[in-house]
């Protein structure tokens, strides 16, 4: 959109005699190429010719959106002519926006025109063939994650990939059959990318999506969730061991704590008949944990918002036991306010709230 | 206008000990731009001269030199980019998309020009309000982008944007679109593309300015989101767009804008943030880029300055957290 990160260097701005006359022929050369294929489309001269062109001037500018457009036209008119099969013409574009998003992997067009032609890929060659393609995406993306393992487009699109390899696999139209689910191994992608680099939270966030749909496939009954829960505190009790500066795998505790809220929406339970008591002792634990890692980072904040965290969803369900107290809460505050100037702010409202 | 990067770079050598805004240089900064016919780089930005425009004419008013661009050459340019089902295109001859079709609504509103607009295009309003209202999705209450088809919520929030200016809302049907935003909330009460996908600073401004526009805020975690915000800010005083990322001047205004409609701008530190974007600015040949040491833009230009005026800085127009546009504006389109 522009530019972004690209550091001019200190050199000087002004540009040579040699280097100006050159970067008018660009332009004319740019400009030429342009004006002929906005001619060729207005003549609706949709040709392979034409394709080509088109070819090469997005080569030269992947973000000229119209001329995505106009490819569209051309690809819909050569195989309504024909004149060449879909499948070739597929397997060109595929190429071509394979090469593009290695360069450009941020460029919301060249990730549409993908989508668009495994869509239409579905509706000419098939199910079986789209199958066939839609996996090879999965693929695809796997290659873009590896490069940027961050990159939000890569992440989009294999949601979309995933859902068209599961809904193409599904022999009936039942929402209750789970056999072409890939719940599974879309969970099991995300511990390898966390297990890569903790502070992937595009994979973090990932897994929180996939944790419901699994519970469900697994038909998990009560005893099944409990362990499953354990299992992921367990995971995340050591990443913030690792690193208890990274706020992604804050925002993932927070997420497994809003899980056992009573406030949580029904569907996003991990354990549905916890009890009030189950909770305290969660909370506890989650605490006393904490609490050890305190002693070694005295000057990380995320400690102690954890703490207050744990602490206010504790007093929601507090049976009276007095576990926690104000004495403690204030002097987590007071910490994450010397810690923290930069939120002070957010901690004075904090206070308030708590009334602390 | 173009979007040339450049020529200027932001804060290296000469920053002076007292930061300050260079009003001057950015009003001629943004003045030159359509001036750069010479470099391959105006010609490759084209896709974005629209929205360019309406970047860098922000700008000026934010800055209080909204006469500094030549009216009648702008409503020339933007009639120019209309098609005849309503929508613009980013150039002449550009095809149609609601990213350009929303830029020109607010390149019209801010120049209080809807009226001539009327003149020169017969029910020219009407006309862009259906090619809008025609993108909506009738069973999800989204919106495409354009013909083909490609669904954002970046895209919905432009429609409400657009159509609340004109005056148009009641085209399309808001619940559906505010169901649609509140089925993309994430448990950190962020909001990103569509359902399911990771939450993003952008589309965070997009869904909360969306939420806003139909009244419906009750609808945000604003606890939650309004925490996930404010850890958007850096030591060094910026703003990134998603945990772990680096800072960048054009997050000021995503995450700020977001923040304040929700009435929590009070929970970073402004002072600091203020002297961040003060330092990409290039205090030679005008400009803001995306962190100090780099290449200028009018699209870093613009949303650094609407965030210092977010910012209460001083002798700044005040913004519209809602729409980036002067709030006197939106007051003048809106009634409110
Ligand atoms: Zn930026």
């Amino acid at each position: 959109m522009a530019s972004h990160g690209i550091s001019r260097g200190s050199g000087s701005v002004v540009r040579s005699e040699e280097a100006r006359q050159k970067e008018q022929q660009q332009i004319e050369a740019y400009k030429d190429l342009s004006d002929l294929v906005n001619t060729k489309i207005a003549e609706k001269q949709y040709t392979v010719e034409v394709l080509g062109l088109v070819t090469k001037l997005l080569h030269e500018n992947p973000e000229y959106y119209t001329i995505w457009n106009h490819r569209r036209r051309v690809l819909v008119a050569l195989v309504t002519e024909e004149t060449q099969s879909p499948d070739e013409l597929l397997q060109g574009d595929l190429q071509l926006t394979f090469v593009l998003l290695r360069k450009f992997p941020k460029c919301y067009w060249i990730w549409n025109q993908r989508d668009w032609l495994l869509q239409k890929a579905e509706s000419l060659l098939g199910a079986d063939a789209a199958q066939e393609l839609w996996a090879g995406e999965l693929q695809l993306v796997n290659k873009m994650l590896h490069a940027d393992s961050r990159n939000f487009h890569a992440w989009g699109y294999r949601r979309i990939v995933v859902s068209k390899i599961e809904r193409l696999g599904s022999s009936t139209t039942d929402s209750a059959d789970t056999s072409s689910s890939l719940a599974q191994s879309e969970f099991d992608y995300t511990t390898k990318m966390i297990k890569t680099n903790l502070s992937n939270f595009s994979a973090w966030h990932n897994r929180s999506q996939l944790i419901p749909r699994i519970l469900r496939e697994r038909n998990a009954d009560a005893e099944a969730r409990r362990a499953f829960l354990a299992s992921e505190l367990g995971l995340i009790c050591e990443a913030i061991n690792t690193d208890p500066f990274d706020q992604s795998i804050w925002f993932y505790h927070q997420y497994l704590m809003s899980t056992i809220s009573p406030s949580c929406p029904p569907n996003g339970f991990v354990v549905e008949d916890l009890t009030n008591g189950e909770r305290q002792k969660y909370y506890e634990n989650e605490m006393e944990y904490i609490k050890e890692i305190l002693e070694d980072e005295r000057d990380c904040k995320w400690i102690y918002e954890g703490l207050l965290g744990l602490a206010e969803a504790y007093l929601e369900v507090d049976a009276g036991t007095g576990a926690v107290t104000t004495k403690d809460m204030r002097a987590w505050l007071a910490e994450l306010k010397r810690l923290d100037a930069l939120r002070r702010g957010r901690w004075e409202d904090l206070e308030k709230r708590l009334q602390l | 206008m173009s979007l040339v990067s450049g020529p200027g770079r932001a804060g290296v050598g000469n920053m002076p000990a007292e930061m300050q805004l260079f009003v001057d240089k950015h009003v001629r900064y943004i003045q030159s731009l359509d001036t750069r016919k010479d470099e391959l780089e105006y010609w490759l930005t084209e896709h974005l001269r629209l929205n360019g425009l309406y970047w860098g004419l922000t700008a000026l008013h934010l800055l209080g030199h909204p006469d500094a661009l030549p009216r009648n050459e702008i409503l020339d340019f933007l009639c120019s980019c209309l098609h005849d089902n309503g929508g613009f295109g980013a150039a002449p001859g550009h095809d149609a998309h609601m990213l350009y079709t929303v830029s020109a609504v607010q390149i019209l509103a801010t120049l209080d020009a809807f009226g001539e607009f009327e003149e020169r295009v017969k029910d020219g309003r009407q006309k862009v309000g259906k090619f809008i209202a025609d993108l909506q999705d009738s069973e999800t209450g989204t919106f495409a982008g354009d013909e083909w088809g490609e669904r954002d919520t970046r895209f919905l929030y432009g429609a409400l944007n657009a159509l609340s200016l004109m005056g148009l809302l009641d085209l399309v049907d808001v619940a559906k679109a505010v169901q649609h935003v509140h089925s993309c909330a994430n448990f950190d009460g962020g909001y990103g593309t569509s359902p399911g996908a990771e939450s993003h600073s952008g589309q965070v401004f997009t869904c909360v300015g969306a939420l806003t526009i139909a009244g419906r805020l009750d609808l945000v975690d604003q606890e939650r989101l309004g925490a996930w915000l404010s850890e958007r800010q850096l030591k060094n005083g910026g703003l990134n767009g998603r945990p772990e990322k680096q800072e960048d001047v054009c997050y000021s205004w995503w995450v700020m804008s977001s923040m304040a409609m929700l009435g929590k701008l009070h929970w970073i530190d402004g002072e600091k943030l203020t002297q961040f974007i003060l330092q990409c600015q290039d205090p030679e040949l005008g400009g803001l880029a995306d962190r100090p040491g780099d290449m200028v833009d009018v699209f870093h230009t613009v949303f650094g300055i609407a965030g210092l005026s977010l910012l209460k800085y001083p002798g700044l127009e005040e913004v519209d957290p809602i729409y980036c546009m002067p709030r006197s504006v939106t007051r003048r389109c809106l009634g409110k």
